[in-house]
C-alpha cells in the first residue's frame, strides 16, 4: 500500500521533534451499502474510503493527524506538522522494518466483489419477504445490507510493519407490526468477518421470521411493570450487559486515567463467583475479529475475569505506557480518521452449567429478556441501561404473558456480583460499538444468567 | 488531480456511459483537537480531509458512488458503481437533479478570527478548565473529558444543469467532563459550549458550569415507583426531540415509518407547543443557506399551537406530496446518499421561568438521560431511559436522584405538556441536526425506581 522506505521516512519525520514513538497506519477500503423499504430496492450506494494517519507518542502523550494526500511529500508534510506540538530534539532512533508474520484466522472464501448486486438483492428479498407473509399485522418491511473490504497497513518505529485484510458483511430485517393502533418493531441481522458464503436461504429466511415474529409478539405485548426484581437474560446479544456493565470500564482508556470504577482492583473478587469473562479478538471469522489489529499487534484471548476474580484489563498502547503494563491486542479504530484506543472485540461470559430450564424454573418472579437492544455506560459511575426489545414476566417459574418499552439500569460493580446463573449454551449477537476510537464491530455474547435482582423501568 | 478537472472529466464519462444528469457534492473538513489531563496534553490531532459523492440519473433512477481520491481510477469507479447502483434501484419515487434555484439567503457561519487564536491560546484554556475546576471543590478528582476542538468545513454542489453553490462554515466546540468522588460515590457532570468566537470560551464559568452539575448529584438515590409530573431540563428536553425528531421526516411518513402519518392539521401536542425549523436562527449553529440538494433553506414551523402543520421534505418526497421542499436534504456525509434532517430544529419558548415550571407539591426534575440509542422506539414511540435528577416536593428541589427510569410514548408526551419554559438551550449535537428546547413540564411520566 506504500513502501518501505516512505513508511520510514514518514515514521523519521514523525520522530524531528524529540517524539519516542511514531506510527502510520493507511487504509484502503471499499463499501458497499443496499436498503430496502417494502420490499423495494431503496438506495444502493458503494464508495472508496482511503487515507493515513500518523501518531506520535512523547511519553505518555499521544498525537495524531490523518490526511487522504497519501503522496510522500504530503505525509510527511503532515508528521512534521503534527510533530511542531513536541518541543524536544530529535532522539536519532534507528528504525529497522521487519514484515510481521501473520497466520490468517479468518479465512474468506468467497469476496464481496465475487457476487452481482442482483445477487445480494435477491438476498434481501428472500428475507423481508420471509418477514412480510410472516403475518397480516407485518405492515412495512425493512432491509439493509452491507458489505465491506478494508486493506490495512500499520508500520511504526519499533520496527513493526503489518497487513491486513478484514473482510465484514452483515444483512438485517426490520420489521413493523400494526395492532390496535399501535406499531411495534422487530429486528434481526447474520454478520461476521467472512465473505458471501456466510448466505443461504435457509438462514436468510429465519432471520425475515424471526424479525416478524418479534414485531408481531411486541403489538400485543403489555406495558411493563416497573421496579426491583430478577432478570434473566437469554443468550447472544443478551451479552450486551457484560459489554455495559463492565466492559468498558475495563478499557484502558478509563483505567489508566483512574476514571474508571474497576481502577486499582486487579486480583480482586469483584463479580461472583458463576462469572467468568472472556474477550476473544482470535475467534476464527468473529464479527470483531481481526488477523492483526490497528496497532500491528496480533489479537489474544484475554481472560478479564475468571470466577470472579478481576484478572485483566484490556490494553492498547498507549494504555501499556500509561499503566506500566503489557498490551493484550485491544488497538482498535473505525478508520485512519482516528487514532487507536483499548476496545473490545468478542466479548462473552463464558459457559456455565446451568440448563434454561433450570434456569426459568427457579425463578420466582421477575423479567424474562429474550432479547435486548444496545445501551451505554458512564465508566466513571458504572451506571449503565439497556433496552428489553422482547420481554416476558416470569412468574413461579414460567414464562408468561409478553412485555413491551423495559429498560434495565444498574451500576456494574453491583450486576456482576448478581449474576447467580449462567447457563451452558453460549451464543454471540453483532453489536457496533461506539468510543473514543469510533465506531467499530464487536461481538456480544453470553449464555443465559441470571441477574438475582436489578431496577427494571417499565411503564406500569 | 484538481477538483475542477476532476469533475469535468467525471461529467464527460458519466454522459458517455448514459447518465442523464450528474451532481457531485464535495466536501473539504479541516480539523483540530486536544486535550488536557492532569496539566499536560495527553490528546492532541490534526486532519485535512476530503470526499466527493457522485450521484446520477441512469434510466430515471439515482445511482451514488463516492471516493476520498480524486484520480483516473476513481472517475471510472464512480461511474461504474454509480450506473451499477442505480440499476438496481427498484423504488418507483420520481427522483430529479435540480437546476439552479434563486432566493438564497446567506448566513454567517465563518469566522476567520477563530483560526487565527493559535493552538497554544486554546490548550490554555483547557488548562486553565481543569485548575480551575479542581480548586472549586476538593471533590473534584479529575476531568475525564477536558476537550477543544474546532472544525472547518467547506461544502461545495455543482450539476449538469448549472448548479454551483458553495458554503464555508467553522465552529469552536469545548466539551468539559468531571469527576468528582465522595466516599464511595461517584459523580460526573459536564459543560459544552459551541462558539465562533473565542471570547465565548470562558474557562471560570465553564468550570462552574461542569462543577456544579457535578457535586450537585452527591447524595443522590432512586425515588418509589410511581407516576410523577415531569419537569425535563432544556437540555433534556432537547435530547429527548432529538432522538424522535426522524417522526418529523417526510420518506419515514411516506413509508409508513412514523407515527405522525395522516396527522396533518390536527392537534399532535399541547396548545402551548410550538415546533420550528430555522436555518437562519439567530444564535444557532445548523444556519445554512442551502440544503444538500442545493434547495434555498427555509423556516418551516411543524407545530403551530399543537398542530402538526408541516413535514421535513426533499425534493424526492415533496414531488410526490405534490408541494415544494422545506430545504431540508441532508447528507450525513459525502459517504451518504439524500435523506433528510431538520437544521435548528426547537421548541419555542415561552416566558415561563423554570421556578414556575417546578412549582408543584411532588415532581420529578429529570436532568440527565442515557440510553437515547437504545431505550427509544421512534416508530412505536415507546421510550424508557435511565435518567438523573432531582426530586421536587413544595416548589423547591429537595434532593438527588438516580438509578431511575423515565418511561411513556412520544405521542403522550407531546399532549400532556403543561408548561413550556423560557430557557431554550442547545443540547449535545448528535446525527446531523442541532436541537433546542426549552424547559418543558409533562403532566405524568412513569418513573421506576425502588
Amino acid at each position: 500500500m506504500l513502501n518501505e522506505s516512505i513508511v520510514k521516512e514518514v515514521l523519521q519525520a514523525a520522530l524531528s521533534t524529540g517524539g519516542d514513538f511514531a506510527e502510520i497506519f493507511v487504509e484502503d477500503r471499499h463499501d458497499n451499502h443496499i436498503s430496502m423499504i417494502g420490499e423495494k430496492i431503496e438506495t444502493s450506494n458503494a464508495g472508496r474510503t482511503y487515507g493515513a494517519g500518523i501518531r506520535i507518542f512523547n511519553g505518555n502523550n499521544s498525537i495524531y493527524g490523518y490526511t487522504n494526500d497519501t503522496s510522500r511529500e504530503n505525509l510527511i508534510k503532515v508528521a512534521k506538522e503534527v510533530a511542531t506540538s513536541i518541543a524536544g530534539v530529535d532522539k536519532n532512533l534507528g528504525i529497522d522494518l521487519v514484515k510481521k508474520c501473520t497466520t490468517v484466522i479468518n479465512p474468506i472464501k468467497i469476496m464481496p466483489n465475487e457476487v452481482s448486486k442482483n445477487q445480494k438483492i435477491d438476498w434481501l428479498k428472500i428475507a423481508a419477504n420471509e418477514a412480510k407473509t410472516y403475518s397480516k399485522e407485518i405492515t412495512q418491511v425493512t432491509g439493509r445490507y452491507m458489505d465491506y473490504v478494508q486493506n490495512i497497513l500499520v508500520a511504526n518505529s519499533e520496527g513493526v510493519y503489518a497487513e491486513d485484510q478484514r473482510v465484514r458483511t452483515r444483512l438485517n430485517v426490520g420489521a413493523v407490526a400494526s395492532a390496535n393502533g399501535e406499531m411495534q418493531t422487530g429486528g434481526q441481522d447474520i454478520g461476521a468477518h467472512l465473505g458471501m458464503e456466510i448466505y443461504n436461504d435457509e438462514a436468510l429466511k429465519a432471520i425475515g421470521r424471526e424479525a416478524a415474529r418479534v414485531a408481531t409478539t411486541m403489538a400485543h405485548a403489555e406495558l411493563c411493570p416497573s421496579g426491583k426484581m430478577s432478570a434473566v437474560i437469554d443468550n447472544g446479544f443478551g451479552g450486551v450487559i457484560f459489554h455495559e456493565a463492565c466492559g468498558h470500564g475495563l478499557e484502558a482508556t478509563s483505567v489508566a486515567k483512574g476514571t474508571s470504577v474497576y481502577t486499582g482492583k486487579l486480583g480482586q473478587k469483584i463479580a461472583s463467583d458463576v462469572v467468568t469473562a472472556i474477550d476473544d479478538g482470535t475467534i476464527a471469522n468473529g464479527w470483531g475479529s481481526f488477523n492483526v489489529n490497528d496497532e500491528g499487534e496480533l489479537p489474544t484471548k484475554n481472560v478479564l475475569l475468571e470466577n470472579g476474580v478481576l484478572k485483566s484489563y484490556m490494553i492498547d498502547k498507549l494504555g501499556a505506557r500509561r499503566m506500566n503494563m503489557a498490551q493484550t491486542g485491544a488497538g482498535r479504530r473505525q478508520s485512519y480518521q482516528f487514532a487507536p484506543t483499548s476496545r473490545m472485540t468478542n466479548t462473552y461470559i463464558a459457559a456455565g452449567e446451568s440448563t434454561h430450564d433450570e434456569i426459568i424454573k427457579n425463578t420466582e418472579y421477575g423479567i424474562y429478556a429474550k432479547r435486548m437492544g444496545g445501551g451505554s455506560v458512564n465508566p466513571a459511575t458504572g451506571d449503565f441501561n439497556f433496552a428489553v426489545l422482547e420481554g416476558y414476566i416470569v412468574k413461579d417459574g414460567e414464562i408468561k404473558e409478553p412485555v413491551r418499552g423495559a429498560t434495565l439500569i444498574g451500576t456494574g460493580l453491583e450486576v456482576i456480583q448478581k449474576i447467580d446463573m449462567v447457563g451452558n449454551e453460549l451464543a454471540h449477537g453483532q453489536g457496533m460499538c461506539g468510543s473514543s476510537s469510533g465506531s467499530i464491530p464487536a461481538w456480544v455474547g453470553q449464555p443465559m444468567v441470571r441477574v438475582s435482582e436489578i431496577t427494571v423501568g417499565g411503564r406500569k | 488531480m484538481e477538483y475542477q478537472v476532476f469533475v469535468d472529466k467525471l461529467f464527460e464519462l458519466g454522459k458517455k456511459e448514459g447518465f442523464s444528469d450528474m451532481e457531485v457534492y464535495f466536501q473539504e473538513d479541516k480539523n483540530f483537537q486536544a486535550t488536557v489531563f492532569n496539566q499536560e496534553v495527553d490528546k492532541f490531532s490534526i486532519s485535512e480531509v476530503a470526499g466527493l459523492s457522485f450521484r446520477g440519473l441512469s434510466n430515471g433512477k439515482m445511482g451514488y458512488a463516492y471516493t476520498e481520491i480524486l484520480d483516473d481510477a476513481s472517475i471510472d469507479m464512480l461511474v461504474r458503481e454509480a450506473k451499477a447502483n442505480a440499476a438496481a434501484i427498484e423504488s418507483e419515487d420520481k427522483v430529479d437533479i435540480a437546476a439552479p434555484q434563486t432566493g438564497y439567503q446567506t448566513i454567517d457561519g465563518y469566522s476567520q478570527d477563530l483560526g487565527l487564536v493559535s493552538k497554544a491560546d486554546k490548550i490554555e484554556f483547557l488548562k486553565k478548565v481543569e485548575e480551575e475546576a479542581k480548586s472549586l471543590d476538593d471533590r473534584v478528582k479529575s476531568l475525564s473529558y477536558n476537550l477543544f476542538m474546532e472544525t472547518e468545513g467547506e461544502i461545495r454542489i455543482a450539476n449538469t444543469k448549472g448548479m454551483n453553490l458553495s458554503e464555508k462554515q467553522n465552529l469552536g466546540i469545548a466539551y468539559i467532563n468531571v469527576l468528582a468522588v465522595s466516599g464511595e460515590e461517584n459523580k460526573t457532570g459536564h459543560a459544552l459550549v459551541l462558539d465562533r468566537d473565542f471570547k465565548a470560551f470562558d474557562y471560570k464559568a465553564v468550570a462552574k458550569k461542569a462543577v456544579e452539575e457535578t457535586v450537585s448529584q452527591f447524595g443522590a438515590k432512586p425515588v418509589a415507583s410511581k407516576s410523577y409530573p415531569v419537569i425535563l431540563k432544556n437540555e433534556c428536553a432537547g435530547d429527548l426531540l432529538g432522538a424522535f425528531s426522524s417522526v418529523f421526516n417526510a420518506e419515514n411518513v411516506q413509508k409508513d415509518l412514523s407515527l405522525m402519518k395522516g396527522k396533518l392539521a390536527e392537534a399532535v401536542a399541547s396548545d402551548l407547543v410550538n415546533l420550528i425549523d430555522n436555518p437562519f436562527m439567530d444564535g444557532g449553529y445548523g444556519n445554512r443557506s442551502f440544503d444538500a440538494e442545493g434547495t434555498p433553506a427555509k423556516r418551516t414551523n411543524l407545530i403551530e399551537k399543537g398542530v402538526l402543520t408541516s413535514f421535513l421534505h426533499n425534493n424526492k418526497t415533496a414531488l410526490k406530496d405534490g408541494i415544494e421542499s422545506t430545504g431540508n436534504a441532508s447528507k450525513g456525509s459525502y459517504k451518504s446518499s439524500i435523506g433528510i434532517s431538520a437544521s435548528n430544529l426547537y421548541i419555542e419558548p415561552t416566558k415561563t421561568t423554570f421556578d414556575e415550571l417546578i412549582d408543584l407539591e411532588e415532581a420529578m426534575v429529570i436532568t440527565s438521560l442515557q440510553g437515547l440509542h437504545s431505550g427509544l422506539n421512534p416508530i412505536s414511540g415507546d421510550f424508557s431511559l435511565a435518567a438523573n435528577g432531582f426530586l421536587v416536593e413544595n416548589g423547591k428541589i429537595s434532593r438527588a436522584v438516580d438509578q431511575i427510569t423515565v418511561a411513556g410514548n412520544l405521542k403522550d408526551l407531546l399532549l400532556n405538556i403543561e408548561g413550556v419554559g423560557n430557557d431554550l438551550e442547545f443540547s449535545l449535537p448528535s446525527g446531523s441536526a442541532y436541537v433546542a428546547s426549552p424547559s418543558l413540564r409533562i403532566k405524568s411520566l412513569a418513573i421506576a425506581g425502588e
